[in-house]
């Protein structure tokens, strides 16, 4: 299966949900087919599902938050399966990309191209019940309907060996990026989260 | 393993400053203080594996408006520093940075790590201010953390035994 064709799936089922992607054709892909201020791009790689567990944890109870990321990246920070599993976050749905390569640095075989690792048994074994892997397109769209309804802790694995798809990049830098990310949570939580500090001689008076 | 008093006038300087929620990787010199945000009620505390992770679950949390401060030992300000360019200041995500500065003078072990702590600071253009004073601690929280959110950057504090 191909990932847009998976991302395609998906998209229609990701109403207001935050989107957390990582470096690499996810984000232009997820971007062109559902663009939106609750889409943010992460830089750091590993970091996507480490950024998404707070924030759905208790600030925002009731956003849900979907990551997606590769396996190579996962296992630069394989312990965060072990922390989504003690944390447990209700919302939290973490996809996982298995295209046994290090797409955007040309390709590279990683760790999962020998076909010994079991990232999914690894997330369940870790704590997170609700992991599967999907081999199909279907597979993947009803694992995604399943995390959404009720609130679950979920990670799924989509197996793809696809190129990217050209698609544009993403429009803004990680400034404006997390501003209008941050402005999408206050309008879809009804908080207000940024704050101008007030010089000492307004506060005065 | 730090002590109950010193751990008290951390935490108390935290809720004072406003910081919602820290997490954490342990050392034993902030025993005391991990068991303090444990039971605490107002600071939610999220202890990770790995330090760089904390970035991440501080940088999730200010998203959605959150004051945080990530707890770890300068060791562990080394396993953070790719999480700390590329997301805290690529973002411009404040994070108060509590971190035990082992291998500080009088210190036997982690001489190595002490001796880096500092220029890897400077390196990263991370201001940092180190706490020797128990009476200057909740002072010295409250004005990292005031920097920290206005210049939307990781301020540090270095934790010597002297306050813990």
């Amino acid at each position: 299966m191909k990932r847009f064709e998976c991302l395609q799936a998906i998209a229609p089922l990701i109403d207001r949900e935050l989107f957390v992607t990582t470096a690499g054709g996810a984000t232009a892909e997820w971007n062109a087919l559902r663009p939106s201020d609750g889409n943010i791009q992460v830089k750091t790689l590993g970091l996507c599902s480490s950024i998404g567990l707070r924030p759905c944890h208790r600030a925002f109870p009731s956003a849900k938050f979907s990551s997606s990321t590769a396996t190579a990246l996962l296992w630069m920070n394989l312990g965060s399966l072990a922390t989504i599993g003690l944390h447990q976050p209700k919302n939290l749905i973490h996809i996982c990309w298995d295209n046994q390569q290090y797409e955007s640095s040309g390709g590279e075989p990683t760790v999962a191209t020998a076909g010994k690792i079991d990232f999914a048994g690894v997330a369940r074994n870790a704590g997170i019940q609700s992991s599967s892997a999907a081999a199909t397109v279907d597979e993947l769209k009803q694992a995604v309907i399943h995390a959404l309804e009720p609130r679950r802790t979920a990670f799924h694995l989509g197996a793809h060996r696809s190129r990217p798809r050209r698609s544009p990049p993403l429009r803004y830098d990680e400034l404006e990026n997390k501003y209008r990310f941050i402005r999408y949570i206050e309008d879809s939580e009804g908080i207000n989260i940024l704050r101008v500090p007030m010089p000492a001689s307004y506060l005065q008076k | 393993m730090g002590t109950v008093a010193g751990a008290q006038q951390i935490l108390a300087g935290l809720k004072e400053a406003g910081i919602d929620l820290v997490s954490s990787v342990p050392d034993i010199n902030m025993m005391q203080l991990i068991n303090l945000l444990y039971e605490d009620k107002d600071i939610a505390h999220v202890p990770v594996g790995r330090e760089e992770e904390g970035i991440g679950v501080c940088a999730g949390a200010h998203l959605g408006g959150k004051k945080t401060a990530m707890l770890m030992q300068n060791g562990g300000l080394l396993n953070s520093c790719n999480g700390l360019t590329t997301t805290a200041l690529q973002f411009g995500v404040p994070i108060l940075l509590l971190i035990y500065y082992a291998g500080d003078i009088g210190d036997n072990a982690f001489h190595m790590v002490g001796l880096v702590t500092e220029p890897v600071l400077q390196g990263l253009g991370i201001k940092y201010v180190m706490l020797r004073d128990p009476a200057k601690v909740k002072q010295d929280i409250g004005g990292a953390v005031v920097l920290a959110n206005s210049s939307k950057r990781p301020v540090a504090l270095l934790l010597t035994r002297a306050v813990l």
